[in-house]
């Protein structure tokens, strides 16, 4: 866990919502792992006060070397802040936090599932899989609102994913629900993924989860929470989890440090 | 700073003594561990650990946390590893470091109370108990210990009956006259009190009309409860011959300052933790600096110093 101030290198709208947001730290990028997060302070002032967590969405091993990217959607004043941030500010980290995703033992398919600003932490794991020797095949399957929603689909299909869209009002792709299109596809296949990567809204996760629990398939889901430290030590951002074996039910997990990737198994949904 | 620095941030509180006066409070700072290397425990003046129960608890469903203005709102729920993996798990791990450890703990009734005092009073590595009287007596419907003076003597006696060790007790601010219970604390033999606990509040979704919390009230901490705070502590200053540690709301060695200025002895930092990991490490180095700017030497010359006099 380090502590470090990053020198902002590109700070930029990608959708009216979307901003992705280059970082220098070498630091940081030499120890991040898919899946795991950053701890943001916008400002140094009282309000907004808490840190924010962040995923890594690309890591640039080369451009320049040191740098990676944040993804980030602007819902409330600490990411308006953080849309106001120019080039050459810097941003105070904590991190790399967190239990990221793990590659699959087994080199072969493998799915990805994305919801919205769910797509954050899937290029930088997607890189890692393609540069892992695996040769695929890679599928994503990404659901938005809107055709807006649907960010970064050329990088995936530069690193070999073949992607399906979904889009809830039709504007691109399929339209209806992700998950929804989703266990008809997989149904379909010859041969079913070695896993599945998700990372969305709490409905979707859970459909994502029951799906890949049908069909015999391991999942791994990146989970989302309102999050005080980012470290374990202020117990906020809970997940009901099923409890290991000793443990007293209702067990809740801290999404910042069991997760935030969890194991599908893992999660009691409610 | 070095071991031969000019500079003294030594202070005596009743029988506990720190080496410096920034402690971090309970539940902010988990075991001590949580925060790894960023922060050296052996610099600080106290570690207080997450609040520990007889049994293990798991706390209350989520959404446990909203932020407000300058604060925030938490229901946390008390969930802790309980009593027997405090122990077994826990505490080894800050035995070995040369920081005092405090154990904050509460109960369901009063018996608990003396029962986790009795349980944690012949084990190494335990240097104070610190009293949380701010959750609900199940045997009084609820109501929370802290808010009638009648239950925090009995509380406070039933730990002071178990243990030889320093006692604590942590003041809830959710009272129309915070001096009643600090009396009441100091009637029953607590040799330090500590305040300000969270402040009650609450937030509302006003898109979903439903509250921010699972919970729906939860308490209020950070800056935006630091004047209640300060407040609080230089009301029961004045009542109270016993040492304070003031807590709520520091999050710069400005706000520590104002603290030991109306008359605290030390100080616990809490939510600012989270703000910022190593601002504990701030306040004790901005401490020698402020002594050194004024030209003294020992933090006592500026303890209980306010200036009433325009």
């Amino acid at each position: 866990m380090l502590l470090r101030n990053a020198k902002i290198i590109f700070n930029k709208p990608v959708s009216a919502e979307l901003y992705h947001m280059g970082l220098l730290c070498p630091d940081i990028a030499a120890k991040i792992q898919p899946g795991q997060f950053l701890m943001v302070r916008i400002q140094d002032r009282l309000d907004p006060l808490l840190r924010r967590p962040f995923a890594v969405h690309r890591l640039y091993p080369n451009d320049p070397p040191g740098s990676f990217e944040m993804l980030y959607k602007v819902v409330g004043r600490g990411t308006q802040l953080l849309a106001n941030m120019q080039r050459g500010d810097f941003l105070n980290l904590l991190g790399p936090l967190g239990r990221g995703f793990r590659l699959p033992q087994d080199k072969g398919f493998v799915l990805m599932v994305a919801g919205g600003i769910g797509i954050a932490p899937l290029p930088y794991l997607a890189e890692t899989l393609a540069a892992s020797g695996n040769k695929g095949p890679f599928v994503l399957w990404f659901g938005g609102k809107t055709s807006t929603d649907l960010v970064c689909v050329q990088h995936f299909n530069d690193l070999g994913f073949a992607v399906q869209l979904v889009t809830e009002d039709g504007s691109e792709g399929k339209k209806g629900l992700v998950t929804g299109h989703l266990e008809q596809w997989l149904t379909q296949q010859d041969e079913l993924p070695k896993v599945m990567y998700s990372c969305g809204p709490y409905l979707m996760q859970r459909s994502v989860a029951e799906m890949a629990a049908r069909l015999g398939i391991p999942s791994q889901l990146s989970m989302e929470a309102l999050m005080g430290c980012g470290v374990g030590a202020c117990l906020s951002c809970s997940l009901r989890c099923h409890p290991p074996k000793g443990v007293q039910d209702p067990h809740y997990a801290n999404v910042c440090q069991d997760g935030p990737v969890f194991d599908g198994e893992e999660i009691f949904w409610d | 700073m070095a071991n031969d620095s000019p500079i003294s941030l030594a202070v005596e509180l009743g029988p506990l003594r720190l080496k410096n006066p920034v402690m971090v409070a309970s539940g902010t700072f988990g075991y001590g561990q949580e925060y790894g290397d960023l922060v050296p425990l052996e610099r600080l003046g106290g570690v207080v650990v997450k609040g520990i129960s007889l049994e293990p608890r798991s706390g209350n469903p989520p959404p446990r946390i909203w932020e407000t203005c300058g604060g925030m709102l938490n229901s946390i729920g008390l969930q802790n590893v309980g009593l027997r993996a405090f122990v077994e798990e826990k505490l080894p791990l800050l035995r070995p470091l040369q920081v005092p450890v405090i154990v904050n703990l509460f109960g369901n009734t009063v018996e608990d109370y003396g029962k986790l005092a009795a349980a944690l009073d012949g084990h190494e590595g335990i240097d104070a108990l610190e009293i949380n009287i701010s959750c609900p007596n199940v045997k009084a419907g609820g109501m929370a210990f802290g808010s009638d003076p009648k239950m925090v003597f009995q509380v406070v006696s039933a730990v002071r009956s178990e243990t030889k060790l320093p006692v604590i007790t942590k003041l809830t601010p959710n009272v129309t006259d915070i001096t009643v219970p600090a009396k009441a604390a100091e009637d029953a033999g607590t040799d330090i009190l500590s305040l300000i606990n969270t402040v009650a509040g609450m937030a509302v979704d006003a898109k979903t009309r439903r509250p921010r919390l699972a919970n729906v009230v939860g308490g209020l901490s950070g800056p935006a409860i630091k004047p209640i705070a300060l407040r609080m502590v230089w009301q029961v200053i004045q009542a109270s011959n016993l040492p304070v540690i003031g807590l709520g709301g520091i999050i710069s060695v400005e706000d520590a300052l104002e603290f030991l200025i109306v008359g605290a002895r030390a100080v616990q930092v809490g939510t600012a933790n989270f703000v910022n990991p190593q601002v504990t490490l701030e306040i004790i180095s901005g401490l020698e600096d402020y002594l050194l700017r004024q030209g003294l030497k020992d933090i006592n010359e500026i303890i209980g110093t306010l200036e009433l006099t325009r």
